[in-house]
This record gives C-alpha cells, sequence and structure tokens, in this order.
C-alpha cells in the first residue's frame, strides 16, 4: 500500500494530515473562486471543484476554456510560468496548496503529471524510472531494481522492456515512451496523477492500452485527464467536468468558466447544462 | 461558434420524421380497420393486411439506421436519448400496425355474422378513443412535448373502461342469443386488439418523456421491487401485480 500521508513544511516545523484516515467524503482537491490571470489577462475564473480521490475525473472544453490551466493548479506548474498569477484557493487534502510555506518541489512529488507529448529522459529506460526515486535518496540497487520492475509492471511496459532496460528510452514507440513516462510517475509513488492530452499523440491502440492502465491504476492514484476527445472522457471516467468560454463584453476577451461538474454517465446522457449538452452533441448555440 | 456534425443531426431528424409519418399512418389506419369490421369490408381488410408489410418495411429501416447511427456516430446526450427512444418506437409501432391487421382479420372470422347495435356503438367508442390516444402520442413524439406525453397515461384508463363495458355487453349478447359463441369470442379479442393499441400510445407517450427530459418508466414498480427484496417479502416473484 502506497504512503499517502502528506506532509507540508510550515514555519513551526511539520505539519501532517493522514490522507488514509481522513474521511470518505474529503476531496483530495477542492478549489473555490479559482481564478488564473497570464499577466493582465484571466485565462480562467470563479472555477469551484471538488475532486474525489481513487476517481478518475475529466476536463473537457473547447480550447482556451481553461482547462489545461485549472490542471497546472493542482500541481503548481503555473508558478514556472513567470506572468502567470492564481487567486482564489486551492486545498489538497484541507491544505492550502498556495499557502507561503508550501514547497512547489514537495507538491510536485505527491502530485504527478503526464504531458501531451511523451517526454522520457534521453537516458536508458532504467535510469528514467529510477531518477525519481534516486533523486529522493533511494540508493540500494536492489530497491531501485524493484521499483523499476514494479513501476514498468504497473505501467503494463515491464514484458515489452525487461530485457532491454538499459537501452535508450528514445528508442521506445510513442505508446511505449507514453507508458514509460506513467511509470516514471509511478515510480515515486505520487497521490495524483495529473494528465494533460495525454493520448493526442499516439495511434488508436496505444491510446486503448493507456485507457486500459488508467482503470488498473485508478484503485491506488487520484487521476485527473484534460482530453479533447469526448468519447475518451466518456470511457475513462467516473466524472466529468466541462470548461467553456465566456467573452467578456468590455475587453472582447475569452475567459474559461466551469459549467457543469456531475458524474460522467450524467454528463453524457442527461446533462443539468444546456452549454453542456450543446457541447457534447457538437450543437453550439 | 457553430454548428457541428450537421450530417449527423440531419440524419437524427430524417429518423425522426419517418417514425412521425409511420406513427401517423397508424393514427389513421384504426378507423379505418373500424369501418371494415362494422361494413364487414373483405377487400379493405385485404388491403390493410398487404399494406402492413411496408410498415414492417420502414420500422426495420429505421432500426438498421438507428444501429448505424449508434456505430458510427457514438451520440451523446440528447442525441443518444433521441436514438434509443427511437429505437423503441419502432419496436411499439410495429406492434400496433399488427394489431390493426388482427382486427381486419377479425373482420374476416366474423363475416357474415350481424351484432347488434349497442355492441356496434362501443366498439366505435373503443376505436375513437384509441385513434385519440394514438394521436395524442404522436403529436407528442413530434413536437416534443414531454407533458403532453405523461398525460397519455391517464387517457387510456378511459379505453380500459371501455373495453370491460364491451365484454360485459358481449356475453349478454350472446346470453340473449343474439351472438354466437364464435363471433362473441372474436369481438372480445378485437376489444382486446383496441385496448393493446391504447398500450403502446401510453408505451410511445413514456418513449417521448425519455427523449426529452431522461425519464425512465417503470421506476415505481422497480422500486417496490426493491423494497419488498429488502423487507425479504418477494416469495412471489412473479405473483404481484403489474404496473
Amino acid at each position: 500500500m502506497m504512503d499517502t500521508r502528506v506532509t507540508v513544511k510550515t514555519q513551526d516545523g511539520v505539519e501532517g494530515m493522514d490522507a488514509n484516515n481522513a474521511t470518505e467524503a474529503a476531496p483530495v482537491f477542492r478549489t473555490r473562486d479559482l481564478a488564473v490571470y497570464y499577466g493582465d489577462f484571466r485565462a480562467v475564473r470563479d472555477v469551484d471543484i471538488e475532486i474525489r480521490g481513487q476517481d478518475i475525473t475529466a476536463f473537457i472544453g473547447p480550447s482556451g476554456c481553461g482547462k489545461s490551466t485549472v490542471l497546472r493548479c493542482f500541481d503548481r506548474m503555473n508558478d514556472l510560468i513567470p506572468s502567470a498569477r492564481v487567486e482564489g484557493t486551492v486545498e489538497y487534502h484541507g491544505i492550502d496548496l498556495y499557502g507561503k510555506d508550501v514547497d512547489a518541489v514537495e507538491v510536485r512529488r505527491r502530485v504527478g503529471m503526464v504531458f501531451q507529448k511523451p517526454n522520457p529522459f534521453p537516458k536508458s529506460i532504467y535510469d528514467n524510472l529510477a531518477f525519481g526515486p534516486r533523486l529522493n535518496g533511494i540508493k540500494k540497487k536492489a530497491e531501485l531494481d524493484e521499483i523499476v520492475e514494479s513501476s514498468l509492471k504497473r505501467a503494463a511496459l515491464w514484458d515489452e522492456v525487461k530485457d532491454r532496460l538499459k537501452a535508450s528510452a528514445m528508442g521506445l514507440s510513442g505508446g511505449q515512451q507514453q507508458r514509460l513516462c506513467i511509470a516514471r510517475c509511478i515510480a515515486v509513488k505520487p497521490d495524483v496523477i495529473l494528465m494533460d492530452e495525454p493520448c493526442s499523440a499516439l495511434d488508436p491502440i496505444a491510446t486503448a492500452r493507456i485507457e486500459d492502465l488508467m482503470q488498473e491504476i485508478k484503485q491506488d492514484f487520484t487521476i485527473i485527464i484534460v482530453t479533447h476527445n469526448m468519447q475518451q472522457a466518456a470511457r475513462v471516467s467516473d466524472r466529468t467536468a466541462f470548461f467553456t468560454t465566456e467573452v467578456n463584453p468590455e475587453s472582447d476577451r475569452r475567459t474559461g468558466v466551469l459549467v457543469e461538474f456531475d458524474d460522467t454517465q450524467k454528463i453524457f446522457s442527461n446533462p443539468g447544462d444546456d452549454r453542456t449538452e450543446a457541447y457534447v452533441t457538437g450543437r453550439f448555440g | 461558434m457553430e454548428e457541428t456534425r450537421k450530417l449527423f443531426h440531419k440524419d437524427l431528424s430524417e429518423v425522426h420524421q419517418e417514425l412521425v409519418r409511420v406513427a401517423a399512418g397508424i393514427v389513421e389506419s384504426i378507423p379505418r380497420c373500424t369501418t371494415i369490421l362494422l361494413e364487414q369490408d373483405l377487400t379493405g381488410a385485404e388491403t390493410m393486411i398487404l399494406a402492413d408489410d411496408d410498415v414492417d418495411r420502414r420500422t426495420h429501416e429505421l432500426e438498421q439506421r438507428c444501429i448505424q447511427i449508434l456505430a458510427l456516430q457514438a451520440p451523446v446526450a440528447s442525441d443518444l436519448r433521441q436514438v434509443v427512444a427511437a429505437l423503441k418506437m419502432c419496436a411499439e409501432l410495429e406492434r400496433s400496425a399488427d394489431l390493426v391487421v388482427n382486427i381486419c382479420k377479425a373482420a374476416r372470422r366474423i363475416y357474415g355474422h350481424d351484432f347488434d347495435p349497442r355492441l356496434r356503438g362501443l366498439v366505435v367508442k373503443m376505436s375513437e378513443q384509441a385513434r385519440q390516444l394514438f394521436s395524442e402520442a404522436t403529436s407528442s413524439y413530434a413536437t416534443g412535448d414531454a407533458a403532453r406525453a405523461a398525460a397519455i397515461d391517464d387517457m387510456d384508463a378511459f379505453l380500459d373502461d371501455l373495453q370491460r363495458q364491451f365484454i360485459q355487453a358481449v356475453l349478454e349478447s350472446h346470453s340473449a342469443g343474439r351472438i354466437d359463441l364464435q363471433v362473441a369470442i372474436q369481438l372480445a379479442v378485437v376489444a382486446r386488439f383496441y385496448e393493446r393499441l391504447g398500450d403502446h400510445a401510453v408505451n410511445i407517450g413514456e418513449k417521448v418523456r425519455f427523449e426529452i427530459t431522461g425519464w425512465l418508466p417503470e421506476h415505481s414498480g422497480a422500486d417496490r421491487f426493491r423494497q419488498r427484496r429488502t423487507e425479504g417479502t418477494t416469495s412471489h416473484p412473479a405473483g404481484g401485480e403489474s404496473s
């Protein structure tokens, strides 16, 4: 069983909260009045969302609706963009993720991310997997071997690469590279895996394998996936959030808003909001 | 942003329109089969029986089209409900057209036998009520009117009542020696056909409600079953009253 104990350094020392002991209803993430600005451009506003643990949550919506921007708030990736500014609150197991004493690197250790384009390090398959654990101070070869093997097995890649662990990860196919990135993510035992369009560069079979993989690992990880492929959201997710863009009549600029967040089955069979209905059926107003 | 998937939506609306046309045809055929029954019109009966093959063809084609849409377009939300409702509508319409044919076949079986004005009057009433129910169902489907569709269930009670009156009258007529047993049985069966037409109209109304609102029928029955199962009283699952 993975360690989901969350610790956040504070001025007074270490404040802890055991996610395993949290009540079932306690969300992994909770945002309130979340807004993200790039300079003076407001990319997304008024996002109130609760992400439950052990669920796969999908973010869907047209380009520019803010779904990736919101996703990037969950591991503080927006910090890396100098002009980006986050307003409102993002809580992770009840702790303010943007609190001034929270270490962004520690956040990213608990909240992993898989990107649209597979991005293996130009190293061997083994070293890709061992990279994170080594950073975390694991040095024993036997221990690293075990992590590499178990992570590759979890990512359904072990059988394909077990005989060439020393070979460069760059030699793998796109689908294999993406599963390697997921395995690399799993290797540091995160609590959450964020996926930003993880299959859009992959063929349908590689996509299906990633989708199967998501189902297999969802027991142990909270997964949030941004996808342009609505059928993918319908196939893999338990909950779906639909974002859209609203035009500000004064500035004529578009801002993303969260329209509806509900069970995926509801979103795709009988959505509550007309804008969701129009988007999923392809009928725009 | 503008509408996408235009061809797909056009396809959906064509399925809808064709279903309305088939349903409207059945609405018209109800008084026609009644006239055939009352006037003992053998040629008319023959024509109606042959015409049913066309309804079969059209509903069959519609079903195939719906399956194709499901396979190729992966419809969701209201589009999905529309296709699912259409598939179920096909079955209702096909069966309803068969009932109209059955009335024509009964007309052939009682050819040459007369029956009294009271029975004739009740046949006309049942026919008119069945037509009205079917017409309401068709209109509510054509216009997507869920409230109107929901009202059909209540209207059906009147047809059920007429059927009971008619059976009673058939029994009395037979006891009084005005009609023989063969005719009495045929008339009782005919009454059942009208009553079933009403039931199919109610079912169509339910499909309309599902299509528009996502509401599924038989919730109450399913809830009662679950309740009984929790209470451990489902010893006679087949013996319960259906709703």
